[in-house]
């Protein structure tokens, strides 16, 4: 039996509920199975009542509880950034789908390994209607994490079970290398690099070529000389000026000390939200790791992912060469050193 | 405040409401119940100070354990019984958490103590009261459930200060409907829950009452007291009856019999017992049948009323109780030592037909043992008048049976009148009830037809017992009253054996009125409590099972497939398996409205593409959830440089399909291409 046929069968046999006695409920069913025993033994009818009486309770909760449960979805919102150390605040929808009956006393749990679950307290959901809640969580660290999960909960209508749906919100998230503005060095760093002229055409003060006017082109560019020469209207056409594109190049394989790691990691995340918000195109180069020259928020992003999931001792050798063919090589270098 | 306000008032609702039950039990007697009734107003009283008080828990700690030392001492030394401690303890506990308490976590606790009240008083009393005390319980356990839950959640969650409103109509619907749906499924548990053994019946050794004229000996007009009281005593359920029991001749209920008459006295003085042991069948077979009259099945429920004598319609054949014996005598009168066993059995019973007009007997007591005619033929000292007068009235009688006939007659005419006015102890009152005042009770009737037939050289006994009672149309049941005790006259004649004969009219007595429509109803509803509840036996459980899968056959026929599709009969098995399967589908998804909040779902994702992707898959290549289509491509092509281009190209034409307007029937082509080629890569 595969993975996935096994995973099919997780979920198909799931229970879509779990249900738990409170510590009243726990009281509630020592008291049945007590009265229940002594109306075993002395065959009287009025304890065999009394015990029918709690157990009617008992099922009457379960309907309830069940009935306050169903038709509310829950819907998880996740954040599109989430860096390490940095809060960052996750949310949940609570939808009501119930034509016309309102659900009482629901509990939204943020689960949280090792701790007390934090709880947000619905009293009363009106049929269609819509809650959101939100709530911080801080990443310590960057990389692939789970996220603890969120669930539906409710005590109604007496407190005596603690009902529970399965628990949403449970995927992984990818926690971004912590931010910072760049250290001062940091900065001398990337000035010393010096910027990069872009062989290519734009609005520079060098010349890249001449050609043949046509319509639309600013008369200013004409190239006079050239134009009394040939007998028709030539234009110049200019480099681009020089940019600030940058190849941050992670140095060393990162398997030695932690802190240096994750301080170079979290330093190159730095150097590349920093050059991103100036308009520079970023390329990240390293051991195992390479992500092609952009520039804007998606590349920013895929630079992030890259370096949130990096772990040393990566083989992949013809990365930077890869990278650098695509490039061509016309980009300042930074190196950053990770180990 | 509303809302720890009216969670406190239900919380003392609810001790009330125990409290009650224990009254009802018998297990608080006035002086207790004025006591707790004060403790329960000054705690109420005290909310306020309690709010101002600082409580050491080392306090609280002491006087519980005082509270326990004082309950010990009174288990051991002081109360009557273990539970009666039990009880006083329990309430002291109450209280003592009524005023110390401050939070709603103690009004919880009060609330679970007090479902304890209602426990003990379970294990003594079967009265119908603690059906009313049941239901409020359950009206006001749900109420403070209800209200504790909002108020806890509240306060856990922080969402309301302690002082919430009430919980609004739609929860007190809410509320309501729960309060009915418990008693619905209770009711159902307690008829199905399997019985081990027959229902033992909840009853404490001391009788309520103590009535006269069912002891070994009777004084001349002791029913007189009884006669003018009210109280239902006994009720008797015919159940296998077809026709209307209420239209059975002479139906009467015999009780104890008296051989002995001293002028004042009737004794039951000669009476040998024999101990009858119960059968496999868990039966007391008591007399053979006969053949002579109809047998029925009589239920007899019977409120103690301080007597061992066992009631049934005469004559009884066999009789089912809970008890191991039970004590028959040569006069055919049952009892059985054990009270309890008394208060619910079952007889079945040869009823006598009436002697036919015109029987002739040879004569009277010749079949009897010498014994047993100087037995029934036993006469105190009596004034001549009296045999003169019997053979007076008796004079020109063809045979014994007409002698005594005559008799009855003689003091059912209007000569005589039926009064249950006392009069004082006189010397012969006999004598003067025949010749001076011509008036009295039942007893003074049979006593002086006894008698008279005595000096005829008949045998007699008087028979005490009650008559028939008021039939209940709403129960279908006798329910007789102790105004109905009566006695009666059984004589011996040869070839008929004992005879009834009732000389008393008590007919002609004033009338005590039809009994209300109302009182018929709430009788009816105590019989039902003691017939379903309080009697609910396995034998019961099997009769109604017997009777559900009756039903049942009776539905399948009703609901038969029609005779001319029997091969659509195949059908039903995958027909209602697939209706299952459909009900747990539906269930399982919850309600299809408003599924999916939040807008429409995304397309599906193209074939081509799925189908690259499950290609990558097997190479170990996954797109993460957090990875968008262009972001998985760059990792493809760093892992697999020869597929870079293809796999680049192909996510192209998967956002142009999935998010854009879509591929022409070329570029869907060049797609499969694409794909192959990542495939051969």
């Amino acid at each position: 039996m595969g993975p996935s046929v096994g995973a099919w069968l997780r979920r198909l046999f799931r229970p879509r509920r779990t249900i738990w006695p409170t510590r009243d409920g726990w009281w509630c069913l020592f008291v049945v199975m007590g009265l229940g025993v002594a109306a075993i033994n002395t065959g009287n009818n009025l304890l065999y009542l009394l015990v029918s009486l709690l157990l009617g309770l008992i099922i009457v909760s379960g309907v309830l509880s069940e009935q306050a449960m169903r038709g509310v979805r829950l819907s998880a919102l996740t954040p599109g950034e989430v860096y390490a150390g940095r809060p960052a605040l996750l949310g949940a929808r609570v939808t009501n789908a119930k034509r016309t009956l309102p659900s009482y006393s629901l509990g939204l749990e943020a689960l949280a390994p090792g701790a007390t679950p934090r709880t947000h307290y619905l009293p009363r959901l009106p049929a269609g209607g819509e809650r959101l809640f939100h709530w911080e969580e801080t990443f310590p660290r960057r990389g692939r994490r789970a996220l603890a999960g969120v669930r539906l909960t409710t005590r109604f209508p007496f407190g005596l079970f603690l009902k529970a749906g399965q628990p949403d919100l449970t995927g992984e998230i990818v926690v971004y290398p912590a931010v910072h503005p760049l250290a001062p060095e940091q900065q001398r760093q990337l000035e010393a690099a010096g910027l990069v002229v872009a062989r290519r055409r734009g609005r520079g003060t060098d010349l890249h070529n001449l050609r043949g006017y046509r319509a639309g082109d600013d008369p200013r560019l004409i190239h006079w000389r050239s134009t009394a020469k040939t007998g028709a209207l030539v234009v110049r056409e200019l480099l681009a000026e020089a940019t600030e594109d940058t190849r941050l190049v992670l140095v060393d394989q990162g398997g030695g000390d932690p802190g240096l790691l994750e301080e170079g990691i979290a330093r190159t995340a730095s150097l590349a939200a920093h050059l991103v918000r100036r308009g520079a195109g970023v390329e990240l180069v390293g051991p195992g790791v390479a992500v092609p020259l952009g520039r804007g928020r998606g590349q920013l992003h895929r630079v992030l992912t890259a370096l949130a999931l990096y772990t040393p001792g990566q083989p992949l050798p013809d990365a930077e060469g890869a990278v650098q063919r695509e490039t061509g090589g016309r980009l300042r270098h930074v190196h950053v050193r990770i180990g | 405040m509303a809302l720890p306000l009216g969670l406190r008032a239900v919380t003392y609702l609810l001790v009330g409401t125990g409290v009650a039950a224990l009254v009802l039990g018998g297990l608080l007697g006035p002086l207790g119940t004025g006591l707790v009734t004060g403790a329960l107003a000054v705690s109420w009283g005290l909310e306020g100070a309690r709010r101002r008080w600082r409580i050491r828990p080392a306090l609280v700690t002491g006087v519980l354990m005082a509270a326990v030392a004082a309950a010990a001492l009174d288990v051991l030394y002081l109360a009557d019984s273990m539970l009666d401690g039990m009880v006083r303890l329990l309430l002291v506990l109450i209280l003592l958490r009524l005023v110390l308490g401050r939070s709603p976590r103690d009004l919880r606790d009060v609330g679970f103590l007090s479902f304890f009240l209602l426990v003990a008083t379970s294990t003594v009393t079967f009265g119908v009261g603690f059906l009313v005390v049941f239901v409020a319980f359950l009206v006001l356990g749900t109420a403070m459930l209800l209200l504790q839950h909002v108020h806890a959640e509240a306060e856990r969650a922080g969402v309301a200060p302690a002082g919430g409103a009430l919980p609004g109509p739609t929860l007190v619907r809410i509320g309501g409907a729960a309060v009915v749906a418990t008693l619905a499924i209770a009711a159902v548990l307690f008829f199905v829950i399997p019985r081990v053994g027959p229902a033992v019946l909840p009853f404490r050794s001391h009788l309520s009452r103590m009535v006269t004229g069912f002891s070994d000996r009777v004084d001349l007009g002791s029913f007189g007291d009884i006669e003018a009281d009210r109280t239902v005593v006994m009720r008797v359920y015919m159940p296998g009856e077809a026709g209307d029991p209420s239209s059975l001749p002479n139906l009467r209920w015999r009780g104890i019999v008296f051989d002995h008459f001293d002028g004042r006295t009737w004794l039951a003085s000669g009476v040998e017992r024999a101990v009858e042991r119960r059968s496999e069948s868990g039966r007391f077979a008591l007399a053979p049948r006969r053949g002579r009259g109809p047998v029925v099945r009589q239920e007899i429920y019977l409120d103690p009323i301080g007597t061992d004598v066992v009631f049934a319609a005469p004559r009884p054949v066999s009789i089912e109780l809970r008890a191991a014996h039970l004590l028959l005598d040569d006069t055919g009168a049952v009892s059985v030592p054990s009270a309890a066993a008394r208060l619910q059995y079952a007889v079945e019973s040869e009823l006598e037909p009436p002697v036919p007009p015109g029987t002739r007997v040879g004569s009277a007591g010749a079949a009897l043992s010498a014994a047993e005619r100087q037995r029934y033929l036993q006469l105190p000292p009596l004034a001549p008048v009296v045999p003169g007068l019997a053979r007076a009235v008796t004079a020109g009688s063809a045979d014994p049976y007409d002698a005594a006939s005559r008799l009855v007659a003689y003091l059912s005419s209007p000569l005589f009148r039926y009064t249950l006015a006392k009069r004082g102890t006189t010397a012969a009152p006999l004598e003067e009830f025949l010749l001076v005042h011509r008036a009295g009770n039942c007893e003074y009737f049979a006593a002086a037809l006894a008698v008279m037939l005595r000096t005829l050289d008949v045998p007699a006994r008087v028979v005490g017992g009650f008559q028939r009672g008021e039939w209940n149309p709403y129960g279908r049941y006798f329910m007789i009253q102790l105004a109905d005790a009566h006695s009666w006259v059984e004589a011996h004649f040869d070839g008929l054996g004992w005879v009834t004969l009732d000389p008393s009219p008590r007919g002609l007595a004033a009338a005590p009125g039809e009994p209300w429509a109302l009182t018929l109803y709430l009788d009816a509803l105590r019989m039902r409590w003691y017939r379903y509840v309080i009697n609910w036996s396995p034998r019961d459980q099997r009769v109604f099972a017997t009777s559900l899968g009756r039903q049942a056959r009776d539905l399948r026929e009703w609901v038969a497939w029609p005779a001319a599709w029997p091969g659509a009969r195949w059908l039903l098995l995958p027909g209602a398996l697939g209706a299952v399967l459909a009900v747990a589908w539906i269930a399982r998804r919850g309600p299809a409205v408003g599924r999916r909040p939040g807008g429409a779902a995304p397309a599906p994702v193209p074939r081509f593409y799925a189908r690259a992707l499950r290609v990558l898959a097997r190479r170990g290549l996954r797109p993460e959830p957090w990875e968008t289509a262009r972001q998985f491509s760059v990792r493809v092509a760093l892992a697999l440089p020869a597929a870079a281009a293809p796999i680049g190209r192909l996510t192209s034409q998967y956002e142009r399909a999935r998010f854009g307007a879509g591929l022409g029937p070329a570029e869907a082509e060049e797609a499969e291409r694409l794909v192959a080629d990542i495939e051969a890569h």
